[in-house]
């Protein structure tokens, strides 16, 4: 059997691994055809793996953060929280979007308020409402009260003894960042691998398309009760379509579709039945197509609509994750077919909430160790093969 | 509806004015975390559905956050659970933006205090 540059040898049949009967699981193999080919159930369902993630995944892979658009002038801003993180996205006078801890340089403090993408402030300055040191939008330290340059409370100093604040030397604490088009990503790391190399040909693929051009619509937050990577497996394959969303798959020729693997990405090119008009899609082939990129961000180009979706799939706990959906079209103010598009997506996404929830209920029984994967659930092969290589890093 | 988070046995349950998904908890707190966690993700705000709860049917519908709390008082030793406050109050009409903001206005001028986390006492 040949899948790309790898050839496998036909194996025996496989075996369930139920936990009664064998519990001895075992890492993700890199063979598809292997027995152990998905990610064991405890991956899904324990709280230490969770809290394992927030560093491991997250804190070392680029994650997105918001779009450039809803940040256009100076000093308008947002925050995103990430694990235990939260971070301002900011832009600056020189245009550039940066991102910093919203932890002040004094004592820690959480300096501004949350702040949702869709509803962004704007600020001329960053500035700590404890004790009111106050940051310039670059995150260099602009000011401080005069109670923090003389010591007039404190009988054992004079003035004189009291040492300035250097401002660069007090700055914010910097978050790296870097844009895939409009898509602001954010990476924790001390010395992360660049997000070109992370996203691959994703980011010319994407670049490639005038994403920037269309306006922030709508925006549909769903918590749902199943590990975000459950969403994330079912969100990559489409063995579940045609049982599950029998109205969607109507309009799609899913012998013809093809999931498309690569390093931290994978794309789901779905073939629609008739043609579309190409003022109907923004990319030039005539499908639908579905990005994820490794760990937690899809970016959905329709092929029916003019216009585009992002997902974000953010975990809450190990049981729990938000699904925070956001749709793009030429004006913010929706048609009534972007209107009726959105609520066809909508519908998708409670099909797929029952469908992962129902899975999760079973994985949480403890009665599976270790699921197995198909031959066409390649792409979840490839998010549980991250997963793992995550974990031992 | 068969989400688990929809379940009808689910004594408290709220939703986001915003886009109408829902939470149904066994906690009343859970609702106002659900608040909490949406407002980092775009300005809504949550109303009540369904609070079954003996102390949330026997309080006053009328009077503000601290006459409601005092009232509610006597039921819980260690603090009545902010969640049940904002229940109580939404016999008043309160969203659970509305009572989280009063609650802060009467704690900075000093009439209630939080023996716990997300538990409120009158002063």
């Amino acid at each position: 059997m040949v899948n790309g540059d790898v050839v496998y040898e036909a194996k025996t049949t496989r075996m369930t691994r139920w936990n009664q009967l064998n519990d001895d699981v075992e890492a993700v193999s890199s063979d598809i055809t292997d027995e152990t080919n998905a990610l064991p159930a405890k991956y899904f369902t324990s709280s230490e793996i969770h809290e394992l993630e927030k560093e491991k995944i997250f804190g070392r892979y680029w994650v997105y953060a918001g779009h450039a658009n809803a940040i256009t002038e100076p000093g308008a801003y947002f925050t995103r929280t990430v694990g235990d993180r939260q971070v301002i996205i900011v832009r600056g006078h020189d245009d550039e979007i940066r991102a910093f801890f919203n932890v002040c340089a004094h004592r820690g403090s959480k300096m501004v308020e949350d702040t949702p993408m869709t509803d962004p402030e704007n600020m001329g300055r960053i500035r700590c409402p404890y004790h009111m040191w106050s940051y310039d939008l670059d995150g260099d330290l602009e000011s401080t009260p005069q109670s923090f340059e003389e010591a007039g409370l404190n009988p054992d100093l004079s003035d004189d003894e009291v040492c300035g604040m250097d401002a660069s030397e007090n700055s914010l604490s910097e978050v790296e960042t870097d844009r895939i088009g409009p898509f602001v990503f954010l990476n924790f790391a001390q010395d992360p691998m660049p997000l070109a190399e992370q996203a691959g040909t994703l980011k010319s693929e994407l670049e490639a398309m005038p994403l920037g051009e269309y306006e922030h619509a709508a925006r549909y937050v769903s918590e749902v009760e199943c590990n975000w990577k459950t969403f994330a497996g079912n969100y990559s394959e489409c063995d579940h379509c045609h049982a599950n969303h029998q109205d969607w798959i109507t309009d799609i020729e899913l012998a013809e579709s093809e999931l498309e693997v690569n390093d931290y990405h994978w794309i789901l090119h779905y073939t629609h039945d008739e043609d579309v008009e190409d003022e109907m899609r923004i990319h030039d082939e005539h499908e639908a197509k579905f990005y994820y990129f490794w760990p937690n961000f899809t970016v959905n180009m329709y092929g029916t609509a003019d216009g585009y979706g992002t997902y974000i799939i953010d975990p809450i706990d190990e049981g729990r994750f938000q699904l925070i959906a956001d749709y793009y079209f030429s004006d913010e103010e929706m048609t009534d077919a972007e209107q009726e598009f959105v609520q066809t997506s909508r519908q998708l996404q409670e099909e797929d909430f029952e469908l992962v929830e129902r899975q999760y209920e079973g994985l949480k029984s403890g009665a599976l160790a270790q699921a197995q994967l198909g031959p066409n659930e390649h792409t979840v092969h490839r998010l549980h093969r991250l997963a793992q290589e995550a974990y031992e890093a | 509806m068969t989400r688990q988070s929809q379940r009808a046995d689910a004594p408290f349950v709220a939703q986001c004015v915003r886009t109408d998904a829902r939470v149904a908890t066994t906690t009343a707190n859970e609702v106002v975390n659900f608040y909490r966690r949406r407002q980092q993700l775009m300005d809504t705000d949550i109303e009540w559905v369904t609070a079954e709860h003996r102390a949330v049917s026997q309080a006053p519908t009328s009077g503000g956050v601290v006459h409601v709390l005092r009232d509610l008082d006597d039921d819980f030793q260690s603090g009545v659970p902010l969640g049940i406050l904002a229940a109580a109050m939404s016999k008043q009409g309160q969203t659970v933006k509305d009572t989280l903001a009063d609650v802060h206005d009467v704690r900075m001028d000093g009439s209630l205090w939080e023996p716990r986390s997300d538990h409120l006492r009158p002063v």
